[in-house]
């Protein structure tokens, strides 16, 4: 199917290492947990390293040494103000994506409910999920003005799609054997839903909702770029737009964190949801 | 029989959403509940698609599109390609990698594309470039896990026949990547278009997105051309996409992945 994202292959950092590989399998616990670090990050080093270096004694007006941009970072964004930037960004995302979630969720199980409107209403929904989202944003401006409205609208209206294509995915994919199960035991439906096709379709929901992430901070940031006075997309384009090219550098510095971070949250976030599934999957590859 | 006469109800359904839909739309403008200077017709957009569609600017615009799209694209799965699998068929390569493409993938590409701009101008160069740079790093990552991917039985089998170097890598190697490659190229395919619009409605490139922009920009009168931009791009995803599709079954029709399915779920 063409909405169907795999289910998170385990994602570094937070992955459990797998035991008894390599060169750790020789070295008592922490030692190992020493060499697994080392081997994780000496290359990142080496690259930031280098970067440093080569950056030093650069003239180049694109590429400021890195000495300075990381000064001007500290400068900017831990003592001076420029991190009250973040603060619409960020709230135009969460209220954005948490919208889309709930919206994709619900609407993904009412279509999963109806098969007569999910089957008539495939080919919209195709079409809204692959319109590339952005080309919509001028026709959302036009309609919502430049505020803080538009700026929510365009991050949830481009983000529901992957998130309600895979809820439906994942609720169709439940094996009928678990829902006959239920009727034998007169479960409810709310309680069907609840307790045997929520919990089977999760997996699932949530590889949707990492995909509407991803397009959830793009958007917040393309937002900022178009029609703008705060936030941190508009830190950038403003900076680059009167040549601050240390100032501009900073800013995507700041935003590459935002967005590791955000991902960061949402694997932890995953991996406590889904805790059930992974072990179930780690006992079927150990048989 | 039975499954003729609910295929062409399902395909009546289809249709008739479509048009419901369509009606709505005209009837809200028709009454005013959607305000003209904002949100034209249904009529009044279709009169204006089938104008642009006439016009050299509509197909010159979608030209540009495209070559930035596919150089990009190009590119980037290219590069992705060749340093993932050499990454992904050795352990200690892998290992120390994988930190840094895991970073770098959640690293919002739209962070660089004033850098992009500033360096390149509003030029297909900077379009494919942003592109290449966008769909490298989890291209990258479906190839890396791909190539490890190998079924432990396939390896030891090569290993017993003693396949090596260049004829491993095309009878063991590939085709056991195959499917995450595919995927990863589709994934990338629909990231290529967004990548590309951003790149011209923010960046100047020229394309479909600066079209929406000019459209926009000359006011109320335009608002229809706007409209028919965007169901032109939305349409341009919709080919990309099913191209793509198409290429994976096409390519994979002998694996497990592409195999029995069901006509309904062809969708």
């Amino acid at each position: 199917m063409w909405a169907r994202t795999r289910p998170a292959a385990r994602a570094w950092p937070l992955a459990p290492a797998r035991r008894g590989r390599g060169a750790a399998r020789r070295l008592p616990g922490p030692l190992a947990t020493a060499a697994r670090a080392v081997l994780g990050l000496w290359l990142m080093v080496v690259l930031v390293a280098l970067w440093w270096v080569l950056s030093r004694d650069s003239t180049s007006p694109y590429f400021p040494p890195l000495r300075a941009i990381v000064d001007r970072l500290v400068d900017l964004w831990i003592v001076g103000s420029a991190k009250a930037e973040l603060v619409p960004s960020l709230e135009h995302f969460a209220v954005g994506y948490a919208l889309a979630g709930v919206l994709g969720i619900v609407t993904g199980a009412v279509l999963w409910r109806l098969r007569w409107l999910r089957e008539a209403t495939s080919p919209m929904l195709y079409f809204c999920y692959v319109l590339p989202s952005a080309a919509t944003l001028p026709a959302l401006i036009t309609i919502f003005g430049i505020g803080d409205t538009m700026k929510i609208m365009v991050i949830a209206l481009a983000a529901v799609w992957p998130t309600l294509l895979n809820t439906v995915d994942g609720m169709k994919g439940v094996d009928p054997l678990k829902l006959d199960t239920a009727s034998v035991l007169h479960l409810s439906q709310a309680q069907t839903l609840r307790w045997v096709v929520l919990p089977a379709a999760l997996p699932q929901i949530v590889a949707g909702l990492r995909s509407s992430l991803q397009i959830a901070i793009i958007l917040m940031v393309v937002s900022e770029l178009v029609a703008s006075t705060t936030g941190i997309g508009f830190f950038i384009l403003n900076a680059q737009q009167s040549f601050a090219i240390i100032d501009m550098w900073t800013g995507i510095i700041v935003l590459a964190f935002v967005g590791t971070a955000l991902n960061v949250i949402f694997v932890l976030i995953e991996r406590r949801v889904l805790a059930w599934y992974y072990g179930a999957r780690a006992t079927q590859e150990a048989a | 029989m039975k499954a003729l006469v609910w295929r062409v109800a399902r395909v009546g359904a289809r249709v008739g959403v479509v048009l419901a839909v369509l009606l709505a739309w005209q009837a809200l403008s028709a009454t005013g509940a959607l305000p003209s200077q904002e949100f034209p017709s249904a009529t009044g957009t279709f009169a204006a698609l089938g104008r642009v569609l006439q016009s050299a600017e509509l197909w010159h615009a979608i030209r540009d599109t495209l070559a930035g799209w596919a150089l990009g694209l190009l590119i980037g799965a290219s590069l992705a390609i060749l340093i993932g699998t050499v990454l992904g068929l050795n352990r200690f390569a892998y290992r120390s990698a994988i930190p840094v493409i895991e970073f770098l993938k959640t690293v919002p590409i739209i962070a660089i594309l004033p850098l992009a701009i500033l360096l390149f101008g509003a030029t297909l160069k900077m379009k494919f470039l942003l592109i290449a740079f966008g769909v490298f790093w989890p291209m990258v990552i479906q190839v890396i896990y791909g190539v490890r991917s190998i079924d432990p039985t396939v390896r030891d089998t090569a290993r017993v026949l003693q396949l090596r170097g260049a004829r491993r890598f095309a009878v063991v190697t590939m085709p056991s990547a195959a499917p995450f490659i595919m995927t990863g190229l589709r994934v990338a395919a629909a990231t290529a278009l967004v990548l590309d619009i951003v790149a011209e409605l923010i960046g100047g490139g020229a394309g479909l997105g600066l079209s929406i922009l000019f459209a926009q920009n000359a006011g109320p009168s335009e608002v229809t051309t706007m409209y028919a931009y965007i169901v032109v791009t939305g349409l341009l995803g919709v080919l990309v996409t099913g191209l793509f599709i198409l290429l994976e079954r096409r390519v994979l029709h002998w694996h497990p992945s592409q195999r029995n399915l069901r006509p309904q779920d062809v969708g």
